[in-house]
């Protein structure tokens, strides 16, 4: 009898609890699903990029921000900001070692291959050794920016159309091979290596009779004496040519020329023994003073150092 | 069973909001390997400040352009105008300002509102 009312009450009891409105096991079970939901929506869906940090960028675009901050730091010579933006690139390890490694590659590569790069590079080689870094840039090119990277004032565009150049008008020597051998044996003087070359200057003439000529002159140290056989480079997009001085032995043993074509920009520069010009030379179109339509010409100077 | 799925449901859309806020807040979606075109406009602008600087001292305006080409942007001159023109109408730093006018004089873009901003040549100091 006792057994059979304590049943009965516990039973009651039970009914006459009052019945919760939440599912604990539903609520966690529903929380965990829709945050999961919720990240994969959030993550998946197409993200329109803005904002964008440095750190974010392409190796590449990481190396051309650094050459920023290289040439900021050249200029103002402020080395914490400098290292700070290098620090926000997050680059692995020691960042001014990486501006140390970003200069190596520039430097291995055909970036090198004018002054702005020259100069890019050198600043940064300026900015890690002035930190007591070391890179494999120091081997191949100096920190020292020679006189050869000197501003040319010409006064032409920028502009580099794609139109085919011509050959230049002075071959390069090759040695005869195949072809005809002709009358007029052409014997080019040599002369000992020399050390690098400088840029003297560079100026412009509009004559219809030298219509779009480059005119070199190389001369020895005291600025007189030409050199003859040295090489001097054209390049253009798409193209480069190399011809020599002292194979017009009638317009002097300095003397080598390139014709060029019509609105094309050549870069112009002795290959190993000077820099390249810092700006390109343009074949823009000009008036002669007798009025008739040329191309404009150059005459370039560069000068052995000693 | 009912109030099984009550909860559910109301919890999944909790949830769903919890997760979408965490997606797009604090844990968003960083992407790498981005153009430089995609640098927020801050980073840009300093980029174009850099390149400035680069462009005071070696005055290759060549390379200057070239370097700047990096952004993507159509028309370099015009950009730097721009730059320097915003630099001055909210009232940045003047050194910059001063980097930013030698750079846009550079590409013939020196405006009214840079004259006031350009470097006084002092007399015997260059040419």
């Amino acid at each position: 009898m006792s057994e059979s009312s304590a049943s009965s009450r516990s039973r009651t009891r039970q009914y006459q609890r009052p019945r919760r409105l939440i599912s604990w096991f539903g609520v966690v079970l529903g929380v965990s699903f829709g945050i999961v939901g919720g990240l994969l929506l959030a993550w998946s869906q197409p993200v329109q990029e803005y904002d964008t940090a440095p750190w974010q960028l392409t190796a590449a675009d990481r190396s051309a921000y650094m050459v920023a901050i290289a040439l900021r730091y050249d200029s103002d010579g402020d080395v914490g900001r400098a290292v700070q933006q290098l620090i926000d690139l997050r680059l692995p390890g020691d960042p001014i070692e990486q501006m140390a490694v970003a200069a190596c590659e520039l430097a291995t590569t055909g970036y090198v291959d004018n002054a702005s790069g020259l100069h890019a590079v050198r600043a940064m080689m300026r900015f890690y050794q002035a930190q007591g870094r070391s890179g494999c840039a120091d081997q191949v090119i100096s920190v020292d920016d020679p006189a050869s990277t000197t501003i040319v004032d010409i006064q032409a565009p920028t502009s580099t159309p794609t139109l085919p150049p011509p050959d230049t008008k002075t071959p390069t020597p090759d040695g005869g091979i195949g072809g005809t051998p002709t009358p007029n044996i052409l014997v080019i003087p040599t002369s000992p290596p020399q050390t690098d070359f400088t840029f003297v200057n560079a100026a412009t003439f509009c004559d219809s009779t030298r219509s779009g000529l480059i005119e070199v002159y190389v001369y020895d140290v005291n600025g007189a004496t030409g050199i003859p056989g040295q090489a001097v480079r054209a390049r253009w997009d798409g193209g480069e040519s190399t011809f020599f001085s002292g194979l017009k032995p009638e317009r002097g043993t300095a003397y080598a020329d390139f014709q060029m074509s019509e609105n094309l920009s050549y870069i112009l520069d002795m290959p190993g023994r000077a820099d390249p010009l810092a700006q390109p030379l343009v074949a823009v179109t000009c008036t002669t003073a007798e009025g008739q339509r040329a191309v404009i010409g150059y005459r370039v100077t560069f000068r052995a150092l000693e | 069973m009912k109030r099984f799925l009550i909860s559910f449901f109301a919890a999944l859309v909790i949830g769903l909001v919890i997760g979408l806020y965490l997606g797009w807040v604090p844990f968003p979606v960083q992407y790498v390997d981005s153009p430089a075109r995609d640098l927020a406009q801050r980073y840009q602008d300093d980029y174009t400040v850099m390149i400035a600087a680069g462009y005071r001292v070696d005055l290759d305006l060549t390379g200057a352009v070239e370097r700047l080409r990096v952004l993507g942007v159509e028309n370099v001159a015009q950009h730097v105008q721009e730059v320097a023109e915003r630099y001055i109408t909210t009232s940045r730093d003047v050194a910059e300002i001063q980097l930013l006018v030698v750079l846009a004089e550079g590409m013939g873009r020196l405006t009214p509102m840079m004259e006031p901003f350009r470097p006084v040549m002092l007399p015997g100091q260059g040419s």
